[in-house]
């Protein structure tokens, strides 16, 4: 019972520091990017590695689940003679909901776990203690432009998403179910609104580019230097950014009702 | 510290003083402390897991001790101060064991890297001292490579070439040696008192290759049990105690005594 307190205590302790030390590090992320130099170059190519590579996966990805989106929407909706309706249910779910969220995922896999091993396998060669000793400052000059980068290809990123997955309902209502163009469009234009609907789903995504950006970075920065310690940062970060996403996701809708 | 005849270094570049350091229930520095001369050309021995390596850390900042104090050129870098580790950082170059070199740039644009961030230089400038720094290593048309493309030996003075290449007072090298072949420990080893005597550069080195410290060192300083016992090659082969005479083997008279030859000679 009292090893069990003791456990539960550490590991309490363990969750608050792990908090404060990626709050510091946010912070410091914060001071890099408000000072000079900036690093375009570097970002930009963060930013073609990071976003450009992920284009194929995440149009691809988006076309599949706009077209699952409109076999399930169709087959609900046709019981309560409703089918015209598909491009609102296609379109304000993808938007809202699954064009953020799963492109967030997706990214993680893809971007986040890929710069956490990155900069894991910089620490364990000691890359980065070799920029320290040059007084070059390794959150400023390897952290900050792939935290950027992830940041600024999200909502990118979920904005090609909910496009390919419009396109594939379309595709599969239209072209498949024989539903009519006009109909799919139309219904779309009317349901979704720019404020409540298409803003929101920025405002989703920054926040998980954000979230996306600092945990993988954190984690790499921070990690073992091991192999072990590569590959649990890299895990890790898959673990850690993907509950966050779904949280904060929760938190977003109650708070805003987006 | 133990010194084997008792004198102790008048112009200290980089002190230790009292050190104390534990990695959870491991301690690897008691009470360590040396002083490591102006000028002069220092090699830390001692066997594997003695704490060399952590030592250069710790002189470099990377690494803060438990207890104790350590100051490169008067500013400590055991300290709290970034500022004050900052201005110590600036006076040491570091080569790490295996390079520690970016691996997805070049090796021109690894050497030029402190030149571009640290000063206002302009292209040509830049690409006159990062070359005139390769070349004193020993490395020409290597710029464009990158450094998976080198081999061992190549790679370590590549890493000497940007550890040097803003002028500082002190570098610090951790094992320079090992893994290389009899011509390239000859090489760097040649290349380092070079570096001393040319440039007047304080050399920390860290070594387990006994007979190349011997010949390089102007002060040994030999890690054991978590403290120090520091001497020249001279005093510590002339010694009797144990501790030394099992570590340094029985040749150790043999190569200081080949050294003083050449010297005499030269
Ligand atoms: N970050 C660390 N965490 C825990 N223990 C460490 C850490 N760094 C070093 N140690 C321990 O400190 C001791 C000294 O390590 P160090 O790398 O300095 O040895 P060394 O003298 O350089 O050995 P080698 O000749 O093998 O390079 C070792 O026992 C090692 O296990
Ligand atoms: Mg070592």
């Amino acid at each position: 019972m009292k090893a069990l307190v003791a456990r539960l205590g550490r590991a309490c302790i363990g969750f608050v520091s792990g908090l404060g030390a990626i709050t510091r590090f946010a912070g410091a992320i914060g001071v890099v990017v408000l000072t000079r130099p900036w690093r375009f170059r570097s970002l930009s190519r963060q930013l073609y590695d990071a976003g450009a590579l992920s284009f194929v996966l995440i149009s691809a990805s988006g076309m599949t689940v706009g077209m699952v989106l409109a076999l399930q929407g169709y087959n609900t909706l046709t019981r309560f003679g409703a089918e015209s309706s598909l491009g609102a249910v296609v379109g304000l779910s993808l938007i809202r909901e699954l064009g953020p969220v799963l492109t967030a995922l997706l990214v993680t896999g893809r971007a986040g776990s890929a710069k956490a091993a990155e900069i894991g396998a910089m620490v364990t060669t000691e890359q980065l203690d070799g920029l320290r000793m040059m007084s070059i400052d390794p959150v400023d000059y390897v952290a900050t432009p792939r935290a950027l980068a992830i940041f600024f290809a999200m909502p990118l990123l979920t904005a090609f998403f909910i496009l390919f997955g419009i396109l594939g309902g379309y595709l599969v209502g239209v072209n498949f179910l024989g539903l009519d163009s006009g109909t799919y469009l139309a219904s779309l234009e009317t349901s979704v609104d720019f404020r409540d609907d298409i803003v929101a789903a920025f405002l989703k995504a920054g926040i998980f580019g954000m979230l996306v950006g600092l945990i993988s970075t954190y984690r790499g920065t921070t990690c073992t230097p091991t192999t072990e310690g590569v590959s649990a940062a890299t895990t890790s970060t898959v673990v850690t950014a993907s509950v966050c996403i779904l949280v904060s996701d929760y938190v977003i809708t109650a708070l805003w009702g987006v | 510290m133990s010194r084997v005849n008792g004198s102790g270094s008048q112009d200290p570049h980089v002190e230790v003083s009292r050190v104390r350091l534990r990695f959870g229930s491991r301690e690897v520095f008691r009470d360590l402390s040396c002083d490591f001369p102006r000028g002069a050309i220092s090699i830390v021995m001692g066997g594997s897991g003695a704490g060399k390596s952590t030592l250069l850390r710790l002189i470099g900042g990377l690494l803060r001790p438990d207890a104790g104090e350590i100051t490169v050129g008067g500013d400590r870098t055991s300290g709290t101060s970034p500022a004050e580790v900052l201005r110590a950082r600036r006076r040491l170059g570091m080569l790490f064991q295996n390079g520690a070199l970016l691996d997805s740039m070049s090796i021109f644009e690894n050497v030029a890297l402190p030149l571009r961030e640290h000063t206002e230089n302009g292209e040509a400038e830049i690409a006159e001292r990062v070359s005139a720094r390769l070349a004193s290593v020993g490395l020409e048309g290597v710029e464009a490579l990158l450094p998976r493309e080198l081999s061992g030996g190549m790679l370590r003075r590549a890493a000497l070439a940007r550890a040097i290449v803003m002028d500082p007072e002190i570098v610090l090298c951790d094992e320079p040696f090992s893994g290389l072949d009899p011509p390239n420990v000859a090489r760097i080893e040649e290349l380092l008192r070079d570096l001393n005597r040319s440039r007047g550069l304080t050399l920390i080195v860290s070594s387990h290759h006994i007979a190349s410290s011997l010949r390089l060192a102007d002060q040994l300083v030999l890690l054991q049990g978590g403290a120090s016992i520091c001497g020249d090659p001279g005093e510590l082969s002339e010694s009797h105690d144990p501790r030394i005479t099992e570590f340094l083997g029985a040749d150790a008279r043999a190569h200081v005594a080949l050294r003083a030859a050449a010297e005499a000679k030269a």
